[in-house]
């Protein structure tokens, strides 16, 4: 927790703790996405179980912006970018909170993984995370920097990841369907492949209100939404 | 009477005190208007400096007091808060993008506090440095190193945290090589041994075997297979082999214009058919200490790559070998004179990001198309890697999307050499000794 003896009761102040502080909840929670996807790619229990421990950091990371948010409504009635600024923050903080739950549900599951067959799809699903991370890193770039920019970047790749989750959905059924025993690691995977993708849309969530505080207008209602063609145009954009 | 005669006095009397008289008067009045104005001036005055001082203390709040942008390393000011103020040219260079991500992370974010904290408890001499390391897994995987130290100010608010960021990725990435050594050689193996299996299986089960042009068919991809697997394993054993005596320098003197005809000789029949072209420039009477054979190995693998990678569908292919001396004073190469052997293509190319990874086993510049036709090892330039290594060389690769890649190797000059003197010898296996950090 940043110290807080040292907050000048001033409103460009009590602004900066704001930022501070919603950055912090999105270092935590990228470190938690980051070492759940560990846990899955080197087995690493614990990885997974660190992750999991931080679960209560992010929440009580959110009531203290949610508090600080709303004291600062209440009492410097904020306007214009400010007041836009400070409304996004307090979803903000709901997605990143969100994203902590869905990351350190991966490393629950990544732990049930077990049987010798599972590596067939491993490489899939670690570049699948590698973009999430991507896109989740960018989102929070967004937040910090306050660049209308960036939250378009994210707002268009997402459409990868949907792409992405499609493909393995395909796989992982393919391998139930060859063997059942398969089933019970396939459908962790699933899951897993599915707490991804909702990651990845909840990095979408981040982004349009980062572009919603910047600008002042929505983006459109409809996401460019990949995953319902052919998943023929995936670029491999990950490293090998 | 007496106020009488007093203006009696005055009016007729004394005309001496009736001077002393106005004149203190004067003097009085002019000496209280200048006094007060003069304070007022100097009230102004007053003002003005106040002012001026209050600009002055602004004026530094916004600009650091660190001339951070001359510093040789990443350095970046934070606040107490931990946002970044501002961030030095290397800083930018080396790690613009994951700047944002480097600071929000846990570790960094516990150094940050442990910075300030330390202050409170050592309030004399310099604040302690606090450091940690971790790893960023996107945008590249990297393993940082940060240093942090708390610079104090008169008012807290201007407090400010310097860091300086270290990529401590290369010792990381020994690690994580090894490992992914082992996975990925299997998987590279496991790929042709299932297709064969696989046809094993259908002509043992009969069926289609019956057919012989069916079980002929089989067969030759059954021969290709076995071919690509004995292949890549001969690939990996001759890199295990270079290993083996990278430390040993080479010790024959071997011509470049021998090496290349052995080169050519080689290479030709690949460039016979459509689509390919082959220049040369070769200068006579370079000399370097070598082994011949692993040179060959080097130019075959780096033309190999031209050739499997570079091709355009629909545009011919021209590759282009070069032997010459190194010009004088190159700072790419650690010393003067030596030999430059290069190879460089008109083909696709690549982005720049690739090219510190190239040298990796088995890593490819991933393209679906690309891949699914070329099958390479993964290993050449790896081996290439290392020969060169071995040779105290230098290797130097640039290379832009549909502008082709070209590939220098630098070999330091040999006593043979024409026009390198002993001092230049001595100074080449002086240099070599850091032929760790080489670049790649």
């Amino acid at each position: 927790m940043v110290d807080r003896s040292h907050i000048v009761k001033s409103y460009e102040q009590e602004l900066g703790q704001l930022r501070s502080m919603v950055s912090q909840m999105g270092g935590i929670v990228e470190n938690q996405v980051a070492l759940a996807l560990s846990a899955i790619a080197e087995k690493n229990e614990e990885a997974a179980s660190s992750a999991t421990q931080q679960d209560p950091a992010v929440d009580a990371l959110e009531r203290d912006v949610e508090a600080l948010a709303i004291r600062l409504l209440a009492l410097r009635s904020p306007m214009a970018s400010d007041l836009r600024e400070i409304v996004a923050t307090l979803k903000i903080t709901g997605d990143l909170e969100r994203i902590g739950d869905y990351a350190s549900s991966i490393a629950r599951r990544s732990l049930r993984i077990r049987s010798a067959n599972e590596q067939i799809t491993l490489t899939g699903l670690r570049s699948m995370g590698r973009l999430v991370q991507d896109n989740l890193r960018r989102s929070i770039d967004a937040i910090t920097q306050q660049d209308s920019s960036r939250a378009m970047e994210v707002w268009h790749s997402d459409r990868a990841v949907d792409e992405y989750y499609t493909a393995l959905f395909r796989e992982l059924v393919t391998y139930m369907m060859e063997d059942p025993r398969n089933i019970r690691s396939c459908t962790e995977l699933l899951f897993i492949a599915k707490n991804l993708e909702r990651i990845g849309d909840h990095a979408t969530n981040i982004a349009e209100r980062v572009f919603y505080a910047v600008t002042g207008e929505n983006l459109p209602a409809v996401r460019p939404r990949g995953g319902i063609a052919t998943t023929e145009n995936i670029v491999d954009v990950t490293d090998r | 009477m007496k106020p009488h005669g007093l203006s009696l006095a005055l009016s007729s009397g004394d005309p001496l005190w009736f001077g002393i008289v106005l004149l203190t008067l004067a003097a009085l009045i002019g000496w209280g208007v200048a006094f007060s104005t003069l304070r007022r001036l100097r009230y102004v005055r007053g003002c003005l400096t106040a002012q001026q001082e209050v600009m002055q203390n602004n004026r530094d709040e916004e600009l650091p007091e660190l001339p951070i942008d001359g510093f040789p390393g990443a350095v970046l000011l934070l606040d107490t808060l931990g946002a970044l103020i501002q961030a030095n040219r290397e800083a930018v260079s080396q790690f613009g993008d994951s700047i944002g991500a480097i600071l929000r992370h846990p570790a960094a974010r516990g150094a940050l506090s442990a910075a300030l904290r330390a202050e409170a408890h050592a309030p004399e001499g310099t604040p302690p440095v606090c450091s940690t390391t971790f790893t960023l897994d996107v945008p590249i995987k990297r393993t940082m190193f940060l240093a942090l130290r708390h610079i104090p100010s008169s008012k807290r608010l201007n407090d400010r945290i310097l860091v300086v960021l270290t990529d401590r990725s290369e010792a990381h990435a020994l690690d994580r090589m090894r490992i992914d050594f082992v996975t990925h050689a299997s998987h590279e193996l496991r790929t042709p041994l299932a297709s064969l299996s696989g046809f094993i299986d259908a002509l043992r089960n009969g069926g289609a075997s019956t057919d012989d042009a069916v079980r002929q068919q089989f067969l030759d991809v059954m021969a290709q297979q076995s071919a690509r697997m004995k292949r890549l394993i001969d690939r990996l054993l001759y890199l295990s082999r270079v290993q083996a005596h990278e430390h040993q320098k080479p010790q024959n003197v071997v011509e470049v214009s021998d090496l290349m005809a052995l080169v050519l000789d080689e290479v030709a029949p690949r460039f016979e058919g459509e689509g390919y072209a082959l220049n040369f420039d070769i200068e006579d009477d370079l000399f370097i200490h070598a082994d011949e054979d692993e040179l060959v190995q080097v130019m075959l693998n780096l033309i190999e790559n031209a050739l499997r990678y570079g091709k355009h569908d629909d545009k011919t292919l021209t590759v282009t070998l070069l032997a010459r001396r190194a010009i004088e004073q190159d700072d790419r190469w650690p010393t003067e004179g030596g030999v430059v052997l290069s190879v460089k293509d008109d083909g696709r190319g690549m982005e720049a990001h690739h090219l510190p990874r190239l040298a990796e086993r088995f890593y490819r510049v991933v393209n679906a198309e690309q891949a699914k036709r070329a099958q390479g090892s993964g290993l050449g330039l790896s081996i290439v890697r290392h020969i060169i290594d071995r040779h105290q060389g230098r290797m130097h690769m640039a290379s832009a999307p549909n502008q082709g890649t070209s590939c220098l190797v630098w070999l330091p000059p040999s006593v043979g050499d024409v026009g390198a003197d002993r001092v230049s010898c001595s100074v080449g296996s002086a240099s070599a000794e850091d032929g760790e950090l080489a670049e790649v």
